[in-house]
C-alpha cells in the first residue's frame, strides 16, 4: 500500500450518484423513472430505518460500489487494459497484436465459479419471465463481465485494477457431474461444433472472416477464438484443478417464499448432505452468499426489506436484495434489452443451443427490462467486489501464511526430503496435515485425488485462487513448490496440471521478462504435463488444452518463443487431438506464429516469413479439400502476403513445382469460390487463360488487401535459368534497403 | 532414409536437384518419401521454407557446413546446410523411412511416442548412418558427402562453358553426386 496507485480508497463510501450515472449510461431512455425509484427507495429506507432496523441499509440495497473514476471508463467489454497495472507502468504497453485479446480470454477463462442454488420459488419466479432455465440462466450473462473496475491486492500488498474482471456462474446441481447424456467426449462435441460453425457460415464469412490489424500480423480467425474458448471451458469439474470447483454459493429465495429462514436453512444443507451434495474432493470452505429476490410487481417492498434484516442479522454481511419485475418482458416494451450472449459457453451447450435455435426459426434469447439488468449487473458486482474477492484474498494470505511457508521453510524442505526417503519423519510429517504414514502420503490411490484438507490439495488450491486473482508470480511459486510432490505420490493428474499451470502462469507474469524466464524450463514444463496428461492419464482433453495455452502464451511472447509455439501446435496435430477441421486450424495457427516472428536488425534476419507462407499455403490447399474457398482464398491471399518480401519483385517462386502447385491451387480456389457463389466459372471466357493470371487478379478484386503479388508468372523454365541476377552477397535480403536502416 | 539434394544461388534460385534414397543396409538407392505422389512439392516448400532458418544460421556459425538446422516434424523432414563462398547453398534433406508402427498420426490419442522422431531401431543399422538423424555419425556423412559435392561444384562452375547462376545441366556433376551419394549416404 505504499504506491501512489493505491489513492483510490478501496472501499467507497456508499453514494446513489455514480449509481444513477450508471443507470443513465446503460439505458437512457429509463433515466426519469429510475431516478425517481432510487428515490422513492430512499424514502423508503428511512421509514424502514425508523420503523425497524437500526441496520443502515443504503449501504447496501442500493449501493453500486462503483469506484470514484470507474464510472467513465467502462465501456462494454474493454481488455485493452488487463495487464495496466496501478503502480507499476505496464511493460506491455502499446503492445497491441491482437494476441492481447488471446491473452485476455485465456486470463479470463480461468475466473472463479461461483455456484448458484436457488430455490424453487425464486425459480419459478424467473421462469415467469421467460428464463426456463430459472435464475442462474438469468444472472449467468452477466457473471463474465464485472462491471467497472476490480481491485485486487496481491500477496506483496500493491493493488491492480482489472477491467474485465468476470466470475463463472455455475448451476450448483451441475458442479461435479458429468452431464449425463454425453455420448461422445468434448473434443469430438468440440469438431461438431466447428463443423456446423462452417456450415451455417458459409458464404458469410466473406471478406470479414479475417480481419487485419494494423500491424500486419493475421489476426485470429473468429473460429480459431471460439474454439480455444469451448476449449478453455470444456474440462469438465475434476479433482486435480479446483478452478471448477465453487469459491462462494450463492444462495437465493424470493419475496414469495413462505417460509424464507427455514428455506435458506434447508438449501445451505443441501451444500453439505443429501444427494444434491457436492463430491467429497470438493474443498467445503466456500463463501456461502444469500440473495432475496424481490418481486417488484407482486410484493411488498417493506416486508422484503424486514425479511432482508432478518437475513443480515441471522448471516452476517454476504446478504443481497435484489429487485426484479416479475412479469414477462416482450421486445416491444419501453425498456426492453436482450439477454447477453454467453460467452463461455462449452461445446455441449453450443450443441443444443444450435439445435435450440433451429427449432425456433428466431433468436431465441429471451428479453428482459433494463432495470432488472441493472439491477443484476450492481448485484454481480457487489458479490463479486466485497465478497468474492476479499475471501479469496483472504483465503490465500492464510493458506500462504499457514500452508505453504511452513512448507516453504527448511524444516519444510526437510520433511518433503524425507517422504522421498520414507521411514523416518513420518510422526513429525503428521504435524503438517495430519496425514498418515506410507509413501504414497495423503494420496488416495483409488479416488485418484487427496482429501481436500490435505496439504498437498490446500496448495493447489492457495495457487488455483492466487492464479484466479491474477497475481501470477504467487500462483507460479506455489505450483513450483508442489509439483516434484505429485510426482512422488505418483499422482500424475495433479503432477500434469501443476506443471501445465506452472508454465502458464509463469508465461503470464508480465513483469517477468522473457529473458528473466528460462523457455527451456517452460518448455520441459509443458512437455512433462502433456506426457502425464496423455500416457499416465490418457486425457487428451486436458492434453489438448495444455499445448494450446502452451501455442498462444508462447506465441504472444514474441521472439524466439514464437518458434516453440510453432513446435507445440505441430505437436498437436501431429498426437491427432484434433480432428480434421481442428488439424486445419492448427496449421492456420502454425503459420500465425511463424508470421509474428519478425525480422530484426538491418539485414532482416530472424524473420520466419517462409516458413509462415508455407504453412499458409497448407492451409489453404486443406481448406479447399474441406470444401470452404472462402477460407482457402483468406488463407492464400496471407500466404501471399507472407511471401511477398522473400521472394522477386516478380512474386514468382524460384522453384517450378512450388510454383505449379500454387498456381493449381490459385486455379481451384478461385473456381471453387465462384461456384459457391453460383456463378459458373467456366462460362467465363478470360478464365480460360493458361497460365491463370487473369483469374487470379480478378479473385482478388473482392478483397480489400489488393495487392496481388502473384503478378504474371515468369516462363517456368526461366526460373532456373534467370541469369539476370549477377552473384549477389548471400544473404541478399530482397528488398535491399540495408543502407537505409 | 530418403534424400532430396539440392544446390540454391544466392538468389534462391535452384541450380540443382537431386532425390536419392539410401544405398546402405541394402537400400536400392531410390527416393521413398513420405507423401504421396502428387505431393512432391513438397520437398520444396520444405526446402525453401527452411532458407529462412540458413539465414539466420550463417551469421552465427563459422563454418561452411552448418550441420542439421531445420526440421519439419510432420513429416520428420530434415535439413542440413551447406554454405559455399560464393554464395550457393547446398540442402539436403532427409527424412527416416516411415514407420507405421512408431507414428499413428491419425488413429491414436496417447499411444504415440513423445520422444517423436528417433526410434526407427528396426533397421540393423551397420551403414554408418544411424536411423536417428541427427545422430553425430550422420551429421559426420553428410559433411563427407556434402564435402565430395563441393568438389564436383568447384569443377563444374569453372568450365568455361558455365556463367555463375546458370542451372548446372552436367551429367558428369550428376554422376558424381549420385556416386557421392551412394558412397556415404
Amino acid at each position: 500500500m505504499t504506491s501512489p496507485g493505491d489513492a483510490a480508497p478501496v472501499k467507497p463510501p456508499p453514494s446513489f450518484s455514480p449509481g444513477v450515472a450508471r443507470v443513465a449510461s446503460t439505458s437512457p431512455s429509463r433515466y426519469p423513472g429510475e431516478h425517481e425509484t432510487t428515490q422513492s427507495l430512499d424514502a423508503e429506507l428511512a421509514e424502514s430505518q425508523s420503523v425497524s432496523s437500526p441496520t443502515p441499509l443504503s449501504g447496501t440495497i442500493a449501493d453500486l460500489p462503483i469506484r470514484p473514476g470507474s464510472s467513465h471508463s467502462r465501456s462494454g467489454r474493454s481488455s485493452t487494459p488487463q495487464l495496466a497495472r496501478s503502480s507499476i507502468g505496464s511493460p506491455f504497453d502499446g503492445r497491441s497484436d491482437g494476441s492481447e485479446d488471446i491473452r485476455s480470454s485465456i486470463i479470463r477463462s480461468f475466473s472463479p465459479t461461483i455456484a448458484v442454488h436457488a430455490s424453487e420459488d425464486t425459480d419459478d419466479l424467473v421462469r415467469n419471465k421467460g428464463f426456463k432455465g430459472g435464475f442462474w440462466e438469468l444472472i449467468r450473462p452477466f457473471g463474465e463481465t464485472v462491471s467497472g473496475k476490480v481491485v485486487i491486492r496481491d500477496s506483496i500488498g500493491s493493488s491492480r485494477a482489472w477491467e474485465d474482471y468476470g466470475v463463472r456462474l455455475a448451476d450448483f446441481k451441475g458442479i461435479g457431474r458429468a452431464p449425463a447424456s454425453r455420448d461422445s467426449g468434448p473434443l469430438a462435441q468440440m469438431e461438431e461444433v466447428l463443423t456446423k460453425q462452417l456450415d451455417s457460415s458459409n458464404g458469410m464469412l466473406g471478406a470479414s472472416v479475417r480481419t487485419k490489424d494494423v500491424l500486419g500480423f493475421p489476426a485470429t480467425t473468429p473460429l480459431c477464438k471460439s474454439f480455444l474458448q469451448q476449449l478453455l471451458c470444456s474440462a469438465p469439474t475434476a479433482p486435480h484443478e479446483t478452478f471448477g470447483h465453487p469459491v462462494a454459493n450463492v444462495i437465493a429465495i424470493s419475496s414469495r417464499n413462505a417460509a424464507p429462514l427455514e428455506t435458506l436453512r434447508q438449501l445451505y444443507a443441501d451444500g453439505t448432505t443429501g444427494d444434491k451434495q457436492l463430491p467429497d474432493w470438493v474443498n467445503q470452505e466456500y463463501l456461502r452468499y444469500y440473495v432475496l429476490v424481490h418481486d417488484e410487481e407482486r410484493d411488498d417492498i417493506t416486508e422484503s426489506i424486514k425479511l432482508y434484516d432478518q437475513m443480515k442479522r441471522h448471516f452476517g454481511l454476504h446478504c443481497h436484495l435484489l429487485r426484479l419485475r416479475s412479469s414477462q418482458c416482450v421486445v416491444t416494451d419501453d425498456d426492453s434489452m436482450q439477454l447477453p450472449q454467453c460467452e463461455w459457453l462449452s461445446p455441449l451447450e453450443h450443441l443444443s443451443g444450435a439445435e435450440a435455435l433451429v427449432d425456433l426459426g428466431t433468436d431465441g434469447t429471451p428479453y428482459l427490462f433494463g432495470s432488472d439488468a441493472t439491477a443484476i449487473r450492481a448485484f454481480i458486482r457487489e458479490l463479486v467486489v466485497q465478497s468474492v474477492i476479499p475471501f479469496m484474498e483472504n483465503k490465500v494470505a492464510v493458506w500462504n501464511d499457514q500452508v505453504a511457508s511452513r512448507r516453504r521453510g527448511i524444516s519444510g524442505r526437510f520433511m518433503s526430503m524425507s517422504r522421498r526417503w520414507a521411514g523416518f519423519g513420518s510422526s513429525s510429517r503428521s504435524s503438517i496435515g495430519g496425514s498418515s504414514g506410507g509413501n504414497s502420503g495423503n494420496y488416495d490411490t483409488t479416488q485418484h485425488s487427496y482429501s481436500p484438507d490435505s496439504p498437498e490439495a490446500v496448495l493447489r488450491k492457495m495457487a488455483d485462487y492466487a492464479f484466479m486473482l491474477r497475481d501470477w508470480k504467487l500462483a507460479a511459486s506455489t505450483y513450483d513448490m508442489i509439483r516434484s510432490d505429485y510426482g512422488n505420490d505418483k499422482a500424475w493428474k495433479y503432477h500434469a496440471g501443476a506443471h501445465e499451470m506452472c508454465a502458464v502462469s509463469m508465461l503470464l507474469n508480465p513483469l517477468a521478462t522473457s529473458a528473466k524466464i528460462k523457455l527451456e524450463s517452460v518448455d520441459q514444463m509443458f512437455e512433462t504435463a502433456c506426457y502425464s496428461y496423455l500416457t499416465r492419464c490418457s486425457d487428451a482433453t486436458h492434453a489438448l488444452r495444455c499445448l494450446s495455452l502452451a501455442v498462444e502464451l508462447l506465441k504472444s511472447r514474441g521472439g524466439s518463443a514464437t518458434e516453440s509455439a510453432a513446435k507445440w501446435a505441430m505437436r498437436v496435430m501431429d498426437f491427432g487431438l484434433v480432428g480434421s477441421v481442428g488439424q486445419i486450424l492448427y496449421t492456420e495457427r502454425v503459420a500465425a506464429c511463424y508470421a509474428s516472428k519478425t525480422a530484426v536488425g538491418a539485414a532482416k534476419w530472424g524473420g520466419r516469413r517462409r516458413k509462415a507462407g508455407m504453412w499458409s499455403t497448407l492451409a489453404a490447399d486443406q481448406w479447399l479439400k474441406a470444401g470452404q474457398p472462402t477460407l482457402a482464398s483468406a488463407c492464400l491471399e496471407e500466404a501471399e502476403r507472407l511471401y511477398a518480401d522473400v521472394l522477386q519483385a516478380n512474386g514468382a517462386f524460384p522453384m517450378a513445382e512450388m510454383q505449379s502447385f500454387v498456381d493449381n491451387l490459385r486455379h481451384a480456389v478461385k473456381v471453387e469460390y465462384l461456384e459457391a457463389r453460383g456463378f459458373d466459372a467456366r462460362d467465363e471466357p478470360t478464365s480460360e487463360d493458361p497460365l491463370g493470371t487473369e483469374e487470379t487478379s480478378e479473385k482478388l478484386d473482392m478483397r480489400h488487401h489488393r495487392r496481388s503479388l502473384v503478378g504474371p508468372p515468369v516462363q517456368l523454365d526461366a526460373g532456373g535459368l534467370d541469369t539476370t541476377q549477377g552473384p549477389l552477397d548471400p544473404k541478399s535480403p530482397p528488398n535491399d534497403d540495408f543502407e537505409q536502416a | 532414409m530418403s534424400y532430396y539434394f539440392t544446390i540454391l544461388s544466392p538468389t534462391d534460385t535452384p541450380l540443382f536437384n537431386i532425390a536419392f534414397g539410401t544405398s546402405k543396409g541394402g537400400g536400392d538407392g531410390i527416393a521413398r518419401f513420405r507423401f504421396p505422389e502428387t505431393a512432391q512439392y513438397m520437398n520444396q516448400f520444405i526446402i525453401h521454407s527452411s532458407l529462412d532458418i540458413l539465414e539466420e544460421a550463417q551469421w552465427t556459425n563459422g563454418g561452411m557446413y552448418l550441420k542439421h538446422i531445420d526440421t519439419y516434424p510432420p513429416a520428420a523432414a530434415y535439413i542440413t546446410a551447406f554454405l559455399t563462398p560464393s554464395g550457393a547453398r547446398f540442402l539436403l534433406l532427409h527424412q527416416p523411412p516411415h514407420l507405421p508402427s512408431s507414428t499413428s498420426i491419425s488413429s491414436g490419442l496417447g499411444s504415440s511416442s513423445l520422444l517423436g522422431t528417433a526410434g526407427s531401431t528396426t533397421r540393423a543399422s551397420s551403414s554408418s548412418i544411424a536411423a536417428n538423424p541427427t545422430s553425430p555419425q550422420t551429421e559426420e556423412a553428410v559433411r563427407q558427402f556434402m564435402n565430395e559435392v563441393y568438389e564436383s561444384y568447384v569443377k563444374t562452375a569453372m568450365s568455361p562453358f558455365y556463367k555463375q547462376g546458370m542451372e548446372i545441366k552436367s551429367p558428369v556433376f550428376r554422376t558424381r553426386v549420385t556416386a557421392a551419394g551412394k558412397k556415404w549416404l
